[in-house]
């Protein structure tokens, strides 16, 4: 305490922290600095340091916007400002029922991806660990795969008509092909060792299909679908501009007649976000479905 | 607890066993007119310089491979597929990442739906043979090599195998780690009283292990000899020391480097 009373004033302190280092080197021998630098190659980010830069991102990216869009004298209705575009989704969920387009359309995604999952894994896994399999449906499944969804439009809309069934095959068109070829590449990676040591433990073939070949590459499914769901979400507001009175692609249809900018603004934001809890969710089932993969 | 490895058919017959792979250009003759009989209880080493076709000999007896002349007979039944009377330890680390070093050893039995054994701790039995009862709820990325081939090993035990099979088990171990579980082993193999087939190309681990070394010369691979190391009989040596100390050791040591050095300078 005393110490700190009788101190030089700060701008005198340089030389006095100086000469205390000199001192102490003496005494051991000098570690050598280590330099703290931002930039490093593979160097793992501390978890608080990862959030704050995270959050700086968007900081910086809604003051850039918050900017250019009061910027000029007046306000422009084509590029309205974040506080705008917050204010427009506070009124669309307080005041003109925007939560009934959202469900509309997770009920879309939700179902659609659940049915392509339901046929693309037990296709996929088939096809993975029997190149018999594989050589039977590989040439379908790889021609479709390059035909875009968008193309069957036209088709989708003379046969099922405007309802929900065609939104969601076109859906399910969008992701199943890659869905079943990437699954059949994930069971492709099983090692061999590992269905051999069950072979020798007298493992039959449905019981290495599902004791070995399914639990080694479960992982990598579950990251496939989580891939797999975002691509989903292009396909819905496809769907829904093209035809479509609810969901949160309708809504932005809607609102571009009259040139409600915000509105169509926040339908991004509200896309942006539930992919985002979506993707979240996906690496939580990953998290809680093995912990085997757990590392700190 | 292995009575039926008495009967007078017992133990390993393979005879006159030929392979041949289609290769590139030409078939590969990797086995020819291999020949060989292994007493129940006894461990037959299989020797030789790389590529001799001792892995494909292996494989064959597992059933993973099928021959393309001869036979295989384990205690007067034919080979003819995978079967968990054979049990296999491989050369690379095989323990399943999603189920913990238990569950691991217990996977035979689970699979084959043998309840009574499960229930009678055999499971524990074969934990504590290969010293891994502490990590028994351990998933297998959180041990270190020799430890994933312990469990390897416990896993081809659980289900009382009539024959263990071993591909090089501790060629991907460090030197250290590699004399502490062939000591591990031997002790595993007295105690179990276990018929054994083993590929190695590791000289002393043949001599400590080994009953009977098979030693085969490469292109196409064929029996060139038929050793039988006196020192497993002696009770007293189980220790790696106790091996190098014995008169009879230097000798045959040298015997067989030298069959190796002719071998491998072709
Ligand atoms: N699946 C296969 N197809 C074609 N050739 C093969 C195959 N497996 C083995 N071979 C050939 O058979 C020969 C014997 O191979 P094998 O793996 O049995 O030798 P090895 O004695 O175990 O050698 P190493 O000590 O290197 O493990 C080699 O020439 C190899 O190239
Ligand atoms: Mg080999």
């Amino acid at each position: 305490m005393l110490q700190r009373v009788i101190s030089p004033p700060p701008s005198e302190q340089p030389p006095a922290t100086l000469a205390g280092v000199t001192t102490q080197a003496r005494q051991a021998p000098p570690a050598i600095p280590v330099r703290q630098r931002w930039l490093e190659f593979k160097q793992p980010v501390s978890t608080p340091s990862k959030l704050l830069l995270g959050i700086a991102a968007w900081i910086l990216f809604l003051l850039g916007w918050h900017l250019a869009a009061t910027s000029g004298t007046e306000a422009n209705p084509l590029f309205p400002s974040p506080a705008d575009v917050s204010g427009s989704l506070w009124n669309l969920f307080a005041e003109r029922g925007f939560h009934s387009d959202v469900l509309a359309s997770l009920q879309r995604i939700l179902l659609s991806f659940g049915l392509a999952v339901a046929v693309a894994v037990p296709t996929g896994v088939l096809m993975g660990a029997f190149p018999a399999v594989e050589a039977f449906f590989s040439p379908l499944v790889s021609a479709f795969r390059y035909l875009p969804a968008p193309a069957f439009i036209p088709l989708l809309l003379m046969w099922l008509g405007t309802g929900d069934t065609q939104k969601i095959a076109l859906l399910v068109l969008g992701v199943i092909w890659f869905l079943i070829t990437l699954v059949c590449d994930t069971v492709k990676q099983t090692p061999v060792d590992f269905i051999e040591t069950s072979r020798t433990l007298g493992g039959s073939r449905r019981t290495i299909l599902w004791t070995v070949v399914l639990p080694s590459s479960l992982p990598g499914i579950v990251d496939t679908c989580r891939q797999m769901l975002a691509v989903s979400w292009t396909y819905l507001v496809i769907a829904e501009i093209v035809a479509a009175t609810d969901g949160i692609g309708a809504m932005m249809m809607r609102a571009r007649r009259f040139v409600h900018v915000d509105d169509i603004m926040a339908g991004i934001l509200i896309i942006g976000a539930l992919g985002l809890l979506c993707d979240l969710a996906f690496r939580g089932l990953h998290w809680l479905m093995f912990p085997y993969l757990r590392r700190r | 607890m292995s009575a039926a490895l008495d009967l007078q058919h017992g133990g390993l017959e393979v005879a006159r066993l030929g392979k041949v792979f289609p290769g590139r250009d030409k078939p590969v003759i990797a086995v020819e007119d291999v020949s060989f009989h292994v007493e129940p209880r006894q461990v037959c080493m299989l020797l030789g310089p790389s590529g001799c076709g001792k892995s494909t000999i292996l494989r064959m007896i597992a059933g993973l491979e099928q021959p393309s002349s001869g036979g295989i007979n384990l205690n007067g039944n034919p080979v003819v597929g995978p079967h968990r009377e054979r049990g296999m330890v491989f050369q690379g680390y095989t323990s399943f990442p999603w189920l913990t070093v238990r569950q691991n050893v217990s996977y035979g039995l689970r699979i084959n739906g043998d309840a009574y054994a499960l229930r009678e701790g055999t499971v524990d039995h074969y934990l504590e043979r290969v010293g891994l009862s502490r990590f028994a709820d351990a998933w297998p990325h959180q041990l270190s090599g020799g430890m994933r081939q312990r469990v390897a090993l416990a896993r081809a035990l659980a289900t009382t195998p009539q024959l263990l099979l071993m591909d090089e088990p501790f060629g991907a171990l460090d030197a250290e780690t590699r004399w502490q579980m062939q000591e591990l082993l031997l002790n595993v193999i007295r105690k179990e009283r276990m018929t054994v087939v083993m590929v190695t190309h590791d000289v002393e681990e043949a001599l400590l292990l080994g009953d009977q070394i098979v030693f085969l010369s490469s292109h196409p691979g064929r029996v060139r000899t038929m050793l039988y190391p006196p020192f497993k009989g002696d009770d007293a040596i189980c220790t790696r020391e106790a091996l190098r100390t014995h008169p009879d050791y230097a000798p045959m040591e040298r015997q067989i480097l030298a069959m190796m050095r002719e071998e491998g300078g072709h």
